[in-house]
């Protein structure tokens, strides 16, 4: 049995895999690709604003890059082991990596670089003994001290990148004048390397303002390889707590996946879905044991009164209830029961009460002999709607199942056996048939649960509450590349797992069944 | 085909090996087929289906802003408002159920299936010169190519030119399909089809913009008199001055300028949306939305189902370990999670839509046809066509396909109510089509921002997805109970 589940849980690896490549190409299909959803809500009207916004961007997520060499840097990401040195984690559960060195500019044959950037590169490569002493100084608070220095980090070096482009846009027009071909990458960008082959004709009409520009950039050089240092030493000082075990120390070490940050909400996905999954597999978790108790029974009983009213009344309410749309059910539930122009008996939204948080977590009675419900009893109270929506279409599905089960197993011989030897009608239901149909029973789980998780969507956008649903229409609305492939990578993840579980339950409760 | 007893007569040995008064047995699916119409519960659904179908070809008809005659009262002259303002295509398809319907169901000289066959082959080359034309007229018409292109795709010459062009492309492609034995038929029929395509599309090639409002308002002012269909309002036509008015408000309640006139008595019989839509005219109108979404998804699903599905179980071993890991994938996250993210990312038009839930839900079908060929290959019957020689092409669609294709036939009833309820969450959580109504969406505006519950926005709607939802499960489970030799076992 463990040697079978160790074995599922690989075969799950490569399920993840595909599932998370299929999410990233469907990003990547969309209009402008992948960055387009990253640049676009960053819809600052101030136009150099925005160029520095993209060069951050495009940097950060390596957007230039083909979509698959992307991926595979997401994975890397995720990949609980890790190589080179190890990330940090910060309190609010960033992950931090170590920074990225600055490269050189562009066309060292035309425009070398100034005396003041060769100083300021070899410092570069010497550079410890420089800083240590200003690192020393902010030690006392080296968090605060490392987020200063990001700031300013990442910002000059989104300087230095949109200044490069704007060189590469100037060069551009300047090869079509001078008709040198092939400059152009297919993202549209400058090919340094093509012109770099020309000699420079300095009598070009936008010839001044190329040369303004790698002055321009000489300047944001050494801007950046200055920053770039101070952060690269802040971060070898370690400010935040590492992630995962070192294996080999700065070389291999296991930790946990990192994310990413969803830039629409600025926070760590991780720490989104950590408040998102447990409500989606909490109404799940309840939905679950209601839906079995009332649906197996009403199978068995509908099977053995085959051919009577009962059995043909509830075939057709299974059927029915199998097709309201949950979305309809949803709306009519907030409408009539939850709204206050009808019965108003129900929360409209939410999970708690506004004042839940203030009150005990068990029911009591206040000093002045008032009832207050406290706090469980209201989570109860405000995920009732949602579980009813949720039950009703697991209830037919299953009902279903056990129904069609039971018949199967009411025209085997040892029923018939059993009947001739004279064991009455509820005995033979109970004892022989219904324990016979318990595996078809437990098998529709894997039918049943994803289309309840699917129904949670739903839910959770009618009734406000704040599950995976709502996390992933949010993140898909925002266009949120990192928080989409990390709500459905945790989804798959769940999902799978459930399934696997509903397959060792099988082998629990068949005998004949071994996965040896 | 009558359903008289033969007449009991002595017949020889002889004769009876000849087959004489032998009745002829009914082919497997006449046979399921009228044991699904003898539920009545089928029937029902059966009638709901084809009632949304009608509504969906009738729907620019029935429903219309556009006045049917208007006469101006001054000169008494006439003009047709409603049928200058069709598309190419909602002419088209009333043209093709028009002719359609008689064609296929009165009996003639040749056999039923050709003429379904044929029928499908019309309308699917169209369909195909209809969306290749409006995609032409796209290219040309865009802001990215020259002027002097643009200008030249609205000379009356170039319509004739770009659609002929299309129609004839198309009209060659449906020659080598066409289920018509002799060339003289097939060429007679795809010309038809062409030479009715040219000339709705060529006389529609640029959409005429009219507004709508107007007619109303000529009529409140005594200028002219006018006729209207059904519903006096087209699906499109809001004004936020009514909005979300309850059902059988008169427009003369919300705009009081109108009391007196004739238009100012016209109702909102079911309505107004969060934009002053009316409600029936866009409930009407999303018949074709859900009817089409629901069957072309699914038919893409069975395609991509049925073909993986018939290479995993026939070649098994490697073929079906690598496939199932992808159909697997497909089953790592429910359907609608991916559905999320594909039509949250793409383009938002009717077309991405059937392809995306097509695209998705195709792993049902494979499963099926998988199991079906698994048990199939070995049978003897494909021994011997494998022995014979035959190609890869006729042993797996020819031979096995027939055979094994059953499974997937009845499960697809279940997958169009799925696809319909799929297009209407998605359309419910605003990631449906843009600019054509749907019922998920109208049922969206039910809870609106103002926190107040428009029911009639709720009840209709709802019950429009509901109801044919029902239709095509119900439809599914009678298919399923007449095929299921099991159980038909156990019925007897």
């Amino acid at each position: 049995m463990l040697a079978y589940v160790v074995r599922r849980l690989l075969l799950m690896i490569p399920t993840l895999l595909g599932i998370t490549l299929l999410v990233f190409m469907l990003l990547a299909l969309a209009p402008g690709g992948i960055g387009a959803g990253l640049t676009a809500s960053s819809g600052q009207v101030d136009g150099s604003k925005l160029a520095l916004q993209q060069a951050y961007l495009e940097d950060r997520y390596g957007l230039k890059d083909p979509v698959l060499v992307q991926y595979g840097r997401w994975l890397a990401r995720i990949a609980p082991i890790k190589f080179g040195t190890p990330d940090q984690i910060t309190l609010a559960g960033e992950h931090k990596s170590k920074p990225r060195a600055i490269d050189a500019p562009p066309l060292p044959e035309w425009f070398p670089l100034s005396d003041a950037a060769i100083a300021a590169r070899d410092a570069a490569t010497l550079k410890r003994g420089v800083v240590a002493a200003i690192n020393e100084t902010e030690r006392e608070d080296a968090q605060r001290a490392y987020r200063r220095l990001e700031t300013d980090y990442v910002s000059s070096r989104a300087a230095y990148r949109a200044l490069t482009k704007k060189l590469g846009d100037e060069l551009i027009e300047y090869a079509i004048a001078q008709q040198i071909s092939g400059v152009r990458t297919s993202h549209g960008d400058c090919r340094f390397d093509v012109i770099a082959t020309t000699p420079a004709k300095r009598d070009a009409s936008n010839w001044a303002a190329i040369e303004a520009l790698a002055t321009q950039i000489d300047a944001a050089y050494i801007r950046a390889l200055k920053s770039y240092q101070l952060i690269d030493v802040a971060f070898a000082a370690k400010p935040f707590r590492e992630a995962g075990v070192a294996i080999v120390p700065a070389v291999i070490s296991i930790g946990s996946p990192d994310l990413g940050v969803a830039f629409s909400k600025g926070r760590p996905s991780s720490v989104l879905i950590a408040s998102a999954l447990p409500v989606t597999i909490l109404l799940n978790v309840i939905a679950f044991p209601i839906i079995y108790l009332i649906a197996v029974p009403s199978g068995v009983l509908a099977a053995a009164r085959r051919g009577k009213w009962f059995d043909i009344l509830s075939g057709g309410l299974f059927v029915a209830l199998w097709s309201i749309p949950v979305v309809w059910s949803g709306v009519l539930a907030v409408g009539y029961l939850a709204s206050n122009q009808y019965v108003g008996a129900f929360p409209v939204a939410g999970l708690h009460d506004s004042l839940a948080d203030s009150w005990t977590f068990l029911p009591s009675f206040r000093d002045d002999g008032a009832f207050e419900r406290g706090y469980l009893l209201d989570l109860f109270w405000h995920i009732c709607l949602p579980v009813a929506c949720l039950v009703y279409t697991g209830f037919a599905i299953l009902a279903k199942q056990t129904r069609a089960a039971m018949l199967d197993n009411y025209s085997a011989d040892y029923v018939r056996t059993a009947r001739a030897k004279g064991v009455d009608r509820g005995t033979v239901a109970v004892h022989h048939v219904f324990r016979n149909s318990l595996l078809p029973v437990i098998t529709v789980f894997v039918t049943v649960f994803p289309a309840t998780l699917a129904g949670s969507i739903v839910i959770e956008r009618i009734f406000s509450v704040p599950g995976m649903g709502s996390l992933l229409l949010e993140a898909i609305t925002n266009r949120d590349r990192e928080l989409v492939l990390a709500n459905t990578f945790m989804v798959a993840c769940v999902n799978l797992l459930a399934l696997l579980l509903a397959d060792i339950l099988y082998a629990a409760a068949d005998p004949r069944v071994s996965y040896e | 085909m009558t359903s008289k007893r033969p007449e009991l007569r002595v017949i020889s040995g002889i004769d009876a090996m000849r087959g004489v008064g032998a009745t002829e047995p009914k082919g497997f699916w006449a046979d399921a087929w009228s044991r699904v119409l003898g539920r009545t519960g089928a029937i029902i659904a059966l009638g709901w289906i084809g009632v949304i179908a009608l509504l969906a070809i009738f729907a620019p008809l029935l429903a219309s802003g556009h006045p049917l005659v208007l006469t101006d009262t001054a000169t008494g002259t006439r003009s047709w408002p409603l049928f200058d303002n069709l598309s190419a295509s909602d002419l088209l398809l009333v043209i093709g159920a028009v002719v359609g319907v008689p064609w296929v169901s009165f009996p003639l000289r040749i056999a039923r299936s050709t003429r379904l066959a044929a029928l499908l082959i019309a309308g699917l080359q169209a369909g195909l010169t209809v969306v290749a034309s409006v995609g032409v007229a796209e290219w040309f018409g865009s802001p990215a190519r020259d002027l002097a292109l643009r200008q030249a795709s609205r000379e009356a010459w170039f319509a004739w030119a770009a659609s002929g062009g299309v129609a004839l492309l198309f009209a060659l492609a449906a020659m080598f399909v066409s289920p018509f034995a002799s060339r003289a038929a097939r060429l007679v029929q795809v010309l038809i089809v062409a030479a009715l395509c040219v000339v709705c599309l060529s006389q529609r090639w640029t959409p005429a913009l009219v507004d709508v409002d107007r007619y109303s308002e000529l009529e409140a002012s005594g200028a002219a008199t006018a006729i209207y269909t059904l519903v006096p309002w087209s699906p499109t036509q809001g004004r936020t001055s009514l909005n979300l008015v309850p059902p059988g408000t008169r427009l003369a309640d919300k705009l009081p300028a109108f009391e007196g006139t004739v238009p100012g008595e016209r109702r909102f019989v079911m309505g107004t949306d969060n934009v002053g839509r009316d409600a029936l005219s866009q409930m009407l109108h999303a018949c074709r939305l859900s009817i089409s979404i629901g069957i072309v998804s699914t038919g893409l699903a069975v395609l991509i189902g049925v073909s993986v599905g018939a290479l995993m179980g026939y070649f098994g071993g490697k073929v079906d370990l690598i496939f199932f890991r992808v159909v697997e994938i497909f089953m790592a996250i429910p359907v609608l999670f991916l559905l999320i993210v594909a039509a949250g990312v793409l383009p938002r038009n009717t077309y991405v839509m059937m392809a995306i839930i097509g695209c998705v839900t195709w792993t049902g079908a494979a499963r099926f046809t998988r199991a079906e060929f698994l048990k199939l290959r070995s049978q003897d019957f494909v021994q011997s066509a494998r022995a014979a020689g035959l190609p890869l092409r006729s042993i797996l669609f020819r031979h096995m396909l027939p055979n094994g294709v059953t499974p997937v036939l009845v499960d697809s009833s279940f997958a169009v109510a799925a696809a319909i309820t799929f297009e209407a969450t998605l359309s419910f959580l605003g990631l449906g089509p843009e600019g054509q109504p749907s019922w998920g969406q109208l049922l969206a505006s039910a809870t609106g921002a103002t926190g107040l519950f428009n029911w009639w926005l709720a009840i209709f709607p709802g019950l429009a997805i509901f109801l044919t939802v029902l239709s095509y499960n119900v439809l599914g489970e009678a298919l399923r109970d007449a095929i299921d030799p099991k159980l038909r076992k156990a019925a007897q």
